[in-house]
């Protein structure tokens, strides 16, 4: 992460437009590293060579797969699964333990055709990977800065709500409103 | 622990089932309590996001099976003082007169033990009191009694470009009844709520109180009357003494507890109340509880378009169209809506709903802002195949975890084709690219259906049990058919009714 974004997030987060609730919850993300507690050191950084793959990322400015061994280690639940598909941790370790052995020292594009095949044989585990890796991803304040993604700065709230319709704080931020 | 008071009524859920009856009963100057297994979210302590949001949804395991598994925790369900309201898109569409009546009109589903007359003057009374804003003139269903009582929220990105798409495809579109303040209001036993400030988070909980969130109106009137709410409060069981329901057991702290009442509602939802009466063993003559579960086709369809659109500001669904409440060929129908949507949420239904991962995954992120959405809302028909079970698997207390089964049958199929066909159209109207459809159920419905017969039905038109005394049903697992518009105010509108069943029962 550049230090230019970083200091844009910080900066905005700590601004007046943004809630107190909010700031906590977003400054909190953006530094947040877990150590690993669940998964096998192996598993682990299995885990990590799928998730570059899988949601493009630089796990020195988030940390993705940290975040999902914290959540296997604390037990907590989306809220549902599916029946056909073992709880959550037997189902990534599942996941992980179909890739070829050497998964991590492929090249990206015979990693991408292992997950593929991932994909087509164990669609339901893959999905919720997936989405959670997704999750993590998005709701990233980085991630949020470089999309141009705004919502967060709402104290003010938002008159104008139509197409184009821009308060200067969202064209202000982000990379897709400096591009213009 | 036995805790000794001296209660009327017993309600457990706080949501669109048991607030206003809650509320209904203490006016009345009843002794009532409201247990809520979720705990108090105030709307100036929610943060503007998704994640730290998790909270104010019914995160505990449930099993999907079936050919169409549904998806529950952060899309059905609430758990908090206020229920599934906390993070309801405060659509308030009324169901039409003819969706009560289906087996009449198709010779399918099923007809409600009571009709749009019944329910109308309750309908009237809830859109008041919440403050519903909505449009001067409505095109669909019966002329109203009486105007919202705000006039209707500005319309966001999506549903301006559905608006210009559906008027050169020849579709009427109106501008939806919201439960969300266009203007402030005085409401009785919380104060002031604020006019909308379109932070566009509805989907999640509101930080200020302009939503219609039950814990702001039907709870604050129903503690300003006298009504208790115990938060943090997980009922396992339900109490029998001498022949009927007396009271429930529940978890609190840590600790079991007990409570009495001379009449208990269950209001947890089409979920939770049919696994608690299976656990429970209660209510359960006809052999029904748990079956004819049913989810509102839902289908959505999503394109990008070169404006932008900021998809988070502005209420979610801001336009609606109920032109195809009839199809030729289909029983029943579905309305249009235009949708808003908040980042995470938006991300991770793309990437479950393409498979898409890697870079093209990224690059269709970063134009989050340019996404614009319409979806449906279409009727789904009961079938003996859709039914909630108690699975073999233990939760954290202990309990079997709901195992929910559900597939659409042919007739809800084909109105997801004719739907994501009326909707691509209209993308492609207003030259949308990168369009795609997310085939996807909504709402829980069902499980504990309310008829005139005992031996096919579990409760009455009322919300009564039909074979235990003390025991009666308020929330979405009553309703016989799914009705092709959002539960939550017909919900509300029966909860009325049956305080006013309940009312006159403890009066006899």
């Amino acid at each position: 992460m550049s230090a230019q974004e970083r200091a844009a997030v910080i900066a905005a987060l700590n601004g007046p437009t943004v809630t107190a609730p909010t700031r906590a919850t977003l400054l909190e993300r953006l530094d947040a590293r877990y150590g690993r507690q669940f998964l096998s050191e192996t598993e682990f950084a299995r885990l990590r060579a799928v998730a570059l793959r899988l949601v493009p990322h630089d796990p020195a400015e988030m940390d993705l797969s940290g975040l999902i061994d914290q959540r296997l280690h604390q037990n907590l639940s989306d809220g549902w699964r599916y029946a056909d598909t073992p709880a959550d941790g037997p189902a990534y370790q599942g996941l992980l333990a179909a890739l070829p052995s050497n998964f991590e020292t492929l090249s990206g594009d015979e990693q991408d055709a292992a997950i593929h095949k991932l994909q087509a044989d164990q669609p339901h585990p893959f999905e919720d990977l997936l989405a959670e890796l997704t999750e993590g991803f998005m709701a990233h304040p980085l991630t949020q800065y470089r999309f141009g993604y705004a919502g967060f700065m709402d104290a003010p709230g938002w008159p104008r709500v139509g197409p184009n319709e821009l308060e200067a704080r969202e064209i202000a931020y982000g990379e897709s409103g400096n591009d213009q | 622990m036995t805790n000794n008071l001296e209660l009327d009524v017993l309600v457990i859920g706080t949501g669109a089932g048991g607030a206003p009856l809650l509320a209904r009963l203490a006016a009345t100057g009843l002794r009532v309590l409201a247990l809520e297994a979720g705990v108090r979210h105030r709307p100036a302590e929610m943060p503007t996001d998704e994640v730290a949001q998790a909270g104010l949804f019914w995160m505990d395991e449930r099993l999907s099976a079936g050919k169409d598994p549904v998806g529950f925790g952060r899309n059905n369900s609430g758990r908090g003082v206020g229920g599934s309201t906390l993070h309801y898109t405060a659509y308030t569409p009324r169901a039409q007169p003819d969706d009560f009546e289906l087996l009449k009109e198709f010779g399918q589903g099923v007809d409600w033990p009571l009709s749009y007359a019944d329910l109308e003057p309750y309908y009237d009374e809830v859109e008041q009191f919440l403050g519903v804003s909505g449009p001067s003139e409505y095109p669909w269903g019966p002329p109203r009694q009486r105007p919202y009582p705000h006039p209707a929220l500005p319309l966001n990105g999506a549903a301006l470009l559905m608006e210009q798409a559906a008027q050169q495809s020849g579709i009427r579109t109106s501008a939806a009844a919201n439960a969300a303040l266009s203007r402030p209001q005085e409401q009785e036993g919380y104060g002031l709520r604020p006019a909308c400030s379109n932070r566009g988070f509805c989907q999640a909980g509101c930080s200020t109180g302009a939503k219609a969130s039950l814990d702001v109106t039907y709870l604050a009137l129903a503690e300003s009357k006298g009504a208790s709410i115990w938060e943090g409060a997980q009922v396992t069981k339900l109490l029998m003494q001498g022949g009927r329901v007396s009271g429930a057991e529940f978890v609190r702290d840590g600790k079991t507890q007990t409570l009495h009442a001379r009449q208990v509602v269950l209001a947890a939802g089409a979920i939770e109340t049919p696994r608690l009466l299976l656990l429970s063993g209660v209510g359960n003559s006809s052999g029904q509880v748990g079956r004819n579960f049913m989810a509102h086709v839902g289908v959505q369809v999503w394109g990008l378009v070169d404006d932008d659109l900021r998809p988070y500001k502005g209420i979610p669904g801001g336009l609606i169209s109920e032109d195809f409440h009839r199809i030729p060929g289909l029983v029943g129908g579905y309305l249009l809506q235009s949708l808003g949507v908040m980042p995470v949420t938006y991300a991770t239904q793309y990437a479950r709903g393409t498979g898409k991962w890697g870079a093209a995954l990224s690059e269709h992120l970063s134009q989050y802002n340019h996404v614009a959405g319409i979806n449906v809302l279409g009727e789904c028909l009961p079938y003996a195949g859709n039914f909630l079970e108690l699975s073999s698997e233990l939760d954290g207390r202990g309990l079997p975890k709901p195992l929910i089964h559900f597939s659409f049958g042919e007739n809800e199929h084909r109105m997801a084709e004719h739907a994501e066909a009326v909707m691509r159209d209209l993308w492609a109207k207003i030259g949308a690219r990168e369009v795609w459809a997310l085939p996807r159920a909504a709402h829980t419905i069902g499980t504990a259906r309310m008829g005139h017969d005992p031996s096919t039905n579990v409760v009455d038109a009322f919300g009564r049990s039909h074979d235990t005394p003390g025991l009666w049903i308020c929330d979405n697992s009553t309703f016989p058919s799914s009705l092709s518009v959002n539960p939550g105010l017909t919900q509300m509108a029966l909860s009325l009714r049956t305080a006013d069943a309940l009312i006159a029962e403890l009066r006899a």
